[in-house]
């Protein structure tokens, strides 16, 4: 017996004609790469799985692979929490909920080299807004092109202030779903606030929070285009992070090989790393 | 210190050299069928029989899982493995697959090549999944 309506195959058609055109092709072309020389003029020598083992011995890629795991986790564990927190502050109805909506998704708007661009035109040490100020009027010697440490804090903040209003607005989106007798059945029942936000908002948060923590680790796992404007991996390589390091070697160096074999691995490190937030975060649900 | 870094300029291009820098702009011959040259060598992909093979087998394996689940088996075989996932057919098959990358990543980086120890560490995780996840 057939019950179904297998029609509905050719309206997702068009989709996977895309998804083949802009990502398996690529993807299986990389892979080609990945086991072979070139040196141009689309001729091809075999080189096995030589790239894989000299990348993965490579001081250079555990150097930058360090660096982004450092970047994410810092990344994660200021925008989550700070998320959450500026979404619990906010109006839940009236006069100020579309002004703090807009202002909140105002950072997403921008474009990423245009926020690389304007976050190094604020922090330039002596002609930036934020630069001045920390040197000439607080008198912290701060400097993005010169220290790392100032760099790091740098893209940190830059991100931090991009993206967190996207664990805003989800988490908000959450909250507004709760319906009021929840809280008027935790207002008789004399819940503290703590308990209201452990037993009330966290767990109905819980599905928007698992898309914003995976998508807040893809995008700052896979993050090139600020960070390269901002500060260009520099000073020296402290703020190479992978994907900068990567088309350093595929286009600067035009070693296609290697690269190819360090964007599989890398390409591997996201998939796990994505696929265990998901099973870990919907494991309770699946029963 | 340089006549060092041309030894290791020439050693790098050691594709060329197998060629043989006196073979080149002449007529190649015909060496018969190799797992390693390139399949088409006009086309853009950079396709060699064995990445053909290696792609067959995981479309392979995908096709067949997903005639298993669409015809036989509509619930996929959901049950509780021992890691306490519920999981399917596709949902092992993915998890087999992402393991055998990750076996054969870490051999190659802290043991080398050859691959057949990983190879057969992949078979068994892949039978162990199947059977217990």
């Amino acid at each position: 017996m057939r019950t179904e309506n297998q029609r509905a195959w050719f309206f997702v058609l068009p989709v996977l004609l895309l998804v083949a055109f802009n990502a398996l092709v690529p993807i299986i072309t990389v892979v080609n790469y990945s086991v072979q020389e070139t040196f141009g003029n689309n001729v091809f020598f075999w080189q096995g799985l030589d790239w894989f083992e000299q990348i993965l011995r490579s001081d250079r890629f555990h150097a930058a692979l360090g660096r982004q795991f450092l970047f994410t986790f810092l990344i994660l564990i200021i925008e989550v929490p700070l998320g959450i927190v500026v979404a619990l502050s906010m109006p839940r109805k009236g006069f100020w909920v579309p002004i703090c909506l807009v202002t909140m998704a105002l950072p997403m708007l921008i474009p990423w080299n245009v926020v690389g661009s304007m976050w190094n035109i604020f922090t330039l040490p002596n002609i930036g807004l934020l630069g001045y100020f920390m040197n000439d009027v607080l008198g912290i010697n701060y400097d993005m092109t010169q220290q790392p440490f100032s760099a790091w804090v740098t893209i940190v903040v830059m991100d931090v202030w991009h993206w967190t209003s996207l664990v805003v607005l989800l988490s908000y989106a959450g909250l507004v779903s709760i319906p009021d007798a929840y809280y008027q059945a935790a207002k008789i029942d004399g819940a503290s606030p703590w308990k209201v936000f452990r037993y009330i908002q966290l767990p109905k948060m819980k599905t928007v929070l698992t898309i914003a923590v995976l998508l807040r680790f893809m995008d700052s796992f896979n993050i090139y285009t600020e960070p390269f404007v901002l500060t260009g991996g520099g000073p020296g390589n402290s703020t190479t992070l992978l994907s900068i390091d990567l088309v350093k070697i595929a286009l600067g160096q035009f070693d296609l090989g290697p690269a190819a074999a360090m964007s599989l691995i890398y390409f591997a490190i996201t998939l796990l790393v994505s696929w265990l937030f998901y099973t870990l975060m919907t494991k309770d649900d699946a029963k | 210190m340089r006549p060092l870094i041309l030894i290791f300029a020439l050693l790098h291009t050691n594709a060329a050299l197998a060629q043989g820098w006196g073979n080149v702009a002449k007529q190649q011959e015909d060496k018969g069928f190799s797992w390693t040259d390139p399949l088409w060598p006009s086309f853009w992909m950079a396709w060699t029989p064995a990445t053909f093979a290696l792609f067959c087998g995981l479309f392979g394996a995908i096709a067949v899982i997903g005639i298993l689940e669409g015809v036989r088996y509509r619930d996929g075989l959901e049950r509780k493995g021992i890691l306490g996932l519920t999981t399917t057919l596709g949902d092992r098959l993915f998890i087999s697959l992402l393991g055998t990358a990750y076996i054969f990543l870490a051999w190659l980086g802290l043991v080398g090549q050859p691959l057949w120890w990983p190879l057969a560490i992949a078979v068994a995780w892949g039978i162990f999944v199947f059977r217990k996840v």
